[in-house]
């Protein structure tokens, strides 16, 4: 044993073990009151949700209208399509990966934040968190149980395509968080309103990462130069793991590159713009 | 003031018109930065909205009955729709819940003019708000001479009748779920938001493929089909011709019925004010 007997090592690892579990149980607390404060305060929020459902009913029905005449089209079947489409929208906020960041900004309550004793990093993340399962319990899992009446399969190309999916998730929403704060740390560092960089970068979004339409299906070969953005890693490479089009490791590699690649930029613009944070309002 | 009479109310309106569009054009010369990435910003996303449909038209050579340039047609009429309201209707007059939830209709209330006068001149920004406006009419004149409509006075009243009466859909459904900020001043502050959302977000999509119950749904509880897809049709010359009345007939049902809400929502607030302001000035 080295020298520590039982006892010494219960004292060495206790302590770790109850920061651990504080913290985790700060990140549940925060992301509980986030979750509350989207029900809680109006039901007009489910009208976002009411368009969601409308949105996903509107495509699927513009794709069978399309592929009648074609069954099979960049290498997808009009089933697969469908599968992607549903998908898309049943993790449309894990994709879109709004933290909150701009209106925090705006509203002047990040100058508060500062006094939290959390990060900010960890206070967003556990949030949006808190903000997502509210998200499912009121929409994905209503739409996914739906999915039959839709005509719609749900369920992933395999049992090894659903477990990679999974994993690409996490990816995904690495990358989705780190190009918030990337977008947030432009917004301080040009003075801009949040409207401005949050309406640009949705639609860049909208077109590039093949949340709505498949990249595979974009013409003029638009698709094979979009799919190397980290938009597209984020939005398209899971999707594509789902439904078993494309080689998932090669997926999964330009998702972790992505990944790795985008963090250190995202904390570096942060310590870089700390000090022009100007709060107003409250 | 005695001896002078007050001006015609289109005399009026032209000048309140006026000072709104000096205003913004003042703004828009003090901050060229926060223009430019603004009027960029409306102008790329207007873009953005249409090119999912425009690229699926394009990648399958149109959407069922509709050919690509059709496509083309109903997306900016829409974009245009939309950018009308961004033009006429901005600084929150189109989200009026956010005006009447926060307390500001007072602000309206105090000035010596109807409000329905502040309504339809207060939120016009003809430089700032205009990206997408410009985008939609030009794509409108460009796919009208691609698809060879014979353009005749007849058909460009149609066109203008059309555009109002779209317009008139999509204020009138703001302001009829807008309508709830009387009662509930800070829960339905954002829901114009959302339900602009609602329109702007599904105006792209031809609705052909829908079901009764859906198509119905899309047609009256939430009007997207008013926005661009069913005038559209009607300019076109696709389906029966009544199609080319139904954009205004639904404009009337939608302004009268957005009235009497509207109206008994304003009761409602003669009775019990804002309840948002504190006695310092402070929002709750």
């Amino acid at each position: 044993m080295n020298g520590l007997d039982e006892p010494h090592l219960v004292n060495l690892v206790n302590p770790v073990k109850n920061a651990v579990s504080a913290r985790l149980r700060g990140y549940g607390k925060t992301a509980a009151m986030a979750a509350t404060s989207v029900a809680g305060e109006s039901p007009i929020f489910l009208l976002d949700y009411a368009v969601r459902f409308l949105r996903v009913a509107l495509l699927l029905s513009v794709w069978r209208i399309v592929m009648a005449r074609h069954p099979v089209a960049g290498g997808m079947s009009l089933g697969e399509v469908l599968t992607y489409t549903l998908v898309a929208e049943l993790f449309a906020e894990q994709f879109a990966c709004r933290i909150g960041l701009e209106d925090s900004l705006w509203d002047g309550n990040v100058a508060t934040r500062f006094a939290r004793p959390m990060s900010l990093v960890e206070q967003f993340t556990s949030e949006t968190v808190g903000k997502w399962a509210v998200g499912w319990v009121l929409c994905s899992i209503p739409l996914l149980l739906a999915a039959p009446l839709l005509g719609v399969d749900p369920w992933p190309a395999s049992v090894a395509a659903g477990l990679l999916f999974a994993v690409s998730m996490v990816l995904s929403v690495s990358i989705g968080l780190a190009l918030e704060f990337i977008m947030g740390a432009l917004l301080v560092w040009f003075q801009l309103s949040p409207w401005s960089i949050n309406r640009t970068r949705d639609a860049i979004a909208a077109l590039v990462s093949g949340r709505v339409i498949p990249l595979a299906l974009l013409p003029w070969g638009l698709g094979r130069a979009f799919e190397w953005l980290p938009f597209a890693a984020a939005v398209s490479a899971p999707l594509r793991i789902f439904i078993g089009a494309g080689d998932p490791l090669c997926l999964l590699a330009v998702q972790a590159a992505w990944a790795i690649g985008l963090w250190p930029v995202a904390l570096w613009m942060w310590r870089a713009n700390r000090q022009r944070l100007a709060g107003y309002g409250g | 003031m005695e001896g002078k009479s007050e001006p015609n109310i289109v005399v009026r309106m032209m000048r309140l018109w006026g000072i709104a569009a000096w205003m913004d054009l003042l703004w828009v010369t003090k901050d060229l930065k926060q223009f430019v990435f603004y009027f960029g910003a409306e102008a790329l996303l207007s873009v953005a909205a249409m090119s999912t449909t425009l690229l699926l038209a394009a990648r399958f050579n149109g959407i069922g009955a509709w050919s690509t340039d059709q496509v083309v047609f109903m997306l900016a009429y829409s974009t245009a729709v939309m950018g009308a309201m961004e033009t006429f209707f901005n600084f929150n007059v189109l989200e009026i819940s956010r005006r009447i939830g926060r307390g500001q209709l007072d602000h309206v209330l105090v000035q010596p003019r109807p409000l329905w006068v502040a309504i339809l001149t207060e939120g016009f920004c003809p430089f700032s708000g205009s990206g997408s406006l410009l985008i939609g009419l030009g794509l409108l004149a460009w796919s009208t001479s691609r698809i060879g409509i014979a353009v005749t006075t007849g058909w460009i009243a149609l066109l203008l009748v059309s555009l109002a009466a779209s317009c008139a859909v999509v204020l009138a459904f703001s302001y009829l779920w807008g309508s709830l900020a009387f009662w509930s001043p800070r829960g339905a502050e954002e829901v114009c938001s959302s339900s602009n959302v609602m329109l702007s977000a599904l105006r792209p999509f031809p609705l052909d493929g829908l079901g009764p119950v859906l198509l119905g749904g899309m047609l009256t509880f939430a009007p997207i089909g008013f926005v661009g897809w069913l005038p559209a049709r009607g300019l076109l010359g696709m389906g029966p011709s009544w199609q080319s009345a139904a954009t205004p007939l639904a404009a009337l049902l939608f302004g009268i019925v957005a009235s009497f809400i509207f109206r008994k929502g304003l009761r409602e607030y003669g009775r019990t004010g804002s309840q948002r302001y504190l006695s310092h000035g402070h929002r709750r």
